[in-house]
């Protein structure tokens, strides 16, 4: 008997009834309904921004927080299917991110273009950034360790798009929660952190998704 | 068993809810036709067995990823194909760091690695023992007075390959030399 004829034997001894992993997009869904669980937990806590009403009334305030959900939506599907060794062979569905992040690419410019005169920039700065990363952290770790339960690949893909799941997370919830108007702090401190998170998300998925 | 996709996804179907001669036979047809895939990719039949069983085991670890209701293999070529991965990438890293680091040869050489204490002709009976190729660098650049860089271009060599073996064939003359 070969040994891999005797490996094959040892595994068939020892398989059991095994559950299947759930659908992507059912994973999916559970993830993003945690997830805005979460924010709205958050906003409980620390409060909405008192003219909310008003700002969703103003097209590129609306825009830009659709195409942050678009990035939200996008992120968590794409993390779902990359935690399966074939991308559940959707792999085009795995490229979503890649459409909602063109996409809120050009909402943000076009918001920026709109912003005249210019809104007055608010005293913080990197303060905003380090909220987020705060608020992203609990997404981010429970993100991970969903998919350490399934079998990715791609792993440094599949970090890079946690992250910035989580990041959207956190990205939503301080545009509902902070009063600020510039448009200009929002790209720099909101969303210009992203690329950093994606890359830092490519190097952790190396360590914490291999199998 | 006939190359059916539907007949891999029922043996996975019938393997997830525990049935062990059908994980077998499925294991048993995957490995089968895992093996040419590799085969064509790796050098050494040792190697081909070593990476069939690391994919076999990692089918098993994964195979709560595969729900029976998508085509088979394209499951197992991405498991394979990650693995496979991995074992050329650890492979070629691993002969990386074996492989002789250029400087810190430079380091350990003298100065000048045509001026030993020895004269060629006292030692020529040695020298001759040596490698063909060591043996005839060694009697170029002692005899015949040329620098390694144009011993290099005489033997179509690279002057770093010539001062790697000129410095092997000291060692070897060292030792002999020493005892």
């Amino acid at each position: 008997m070969s040994d891999i004829d005797e490996l094959i034997d040892k595994l068939a001894q020892d398989t059991a009834v095994v559950k299947p992993a759930p659908h992507p997009f059912a994973l999916s869904a559970k993830w993003m309904l945690v997830a805005v669980a979460y924010i709205a937990i958050s906003l409980m806590v620390a409060g909405v921004r008192h003219d909310l009403a008003i700002k969703l009334h103003e097209p590129w305030f609306a825009v830009e927080m659709l195409a942050l959900f678009g990035i939200f939506f996008a992120t968590s599907v794409s993390s779902a299917l990359l935690s399966f060794p074939d991308i559940h062979q959707m792999r085009r569905a795995a490229f979503a991110p890649a459409i909602s992040f063109a996409l809120f690419v050009l909402a943000i410019l076009l918001a920026w273009q709109a912003d005249s005169p210019p809104a007055p920039l608010p005293i913080h700065s990197f303060e905003c950034t380090s909220m987020i990363l705060m608020l992203s952290l609990l997404p981010a770790v429970w993100t991970i360790i969903q998919m350490r339960k399934y079998a990715s690949t791609h792993y440094q893909w599949a970090g890079s798009i946690a992250l910035l799941f989580a990041f959207s997370v956190g990205a939503i919830w301080l545009r509902l929660n902070e009063l600020n108007d510039s448009i200009v702090h929002v790209i720099e401190w909101h969303y210009l952190p992203m690329i950093v998170v994606g890359l830092l998300g490519m190097w952790l998925g190396k360590i914490v998704l291999k199998w | 068993m006939t190359d059916n996709t539907d007949n891999f996804a029922a043996l996975m179907r019938r393997s997830l809810n525990g049935d062990k001669r059908a994980y077998a036979e499925l294991l048993q047809e995957t490995s089968r036709f895992l093996r040419p895939f590799l085969a064509k990719r790796l050098s050494f039949t040792n190697e081909v067995d070593d990476l069939l069983q690391e994919i076999l085991l990692s089918i098993h670890k994964a195979r709560h990823t595969y729900d029976g209701n998508r085509p088979y293999k394209p499951w197992v070529f991405a498991i394979a194909h990650f693995r496979l991965q991995d074992y050329l990438r650890a492979h070629y890293s691993d002969q990386l760091r074996q492989a002789i680091e250029i400087t810190e040869v430079e380091n350990n050489l003298p100065e000048n690695v045509t001026e030993t204490t020895l004269s060629y002709e006292s030692i020529s009976g040695e020298i001759q023992k040596l490698p063909e190729k060591q043996a005839m660098i060694l009697q170029l650049m002692h005899q015949e007075g040329y620098t390694a860089k144009e011993v290099a271009e005489k033997m179509g060599m690279n002057e770093s390959a010539v001062k790697v073996a000129a410095h092997r064939a000291y060692k070897i003359l060292r030792e002999t030399l020493e005892r």
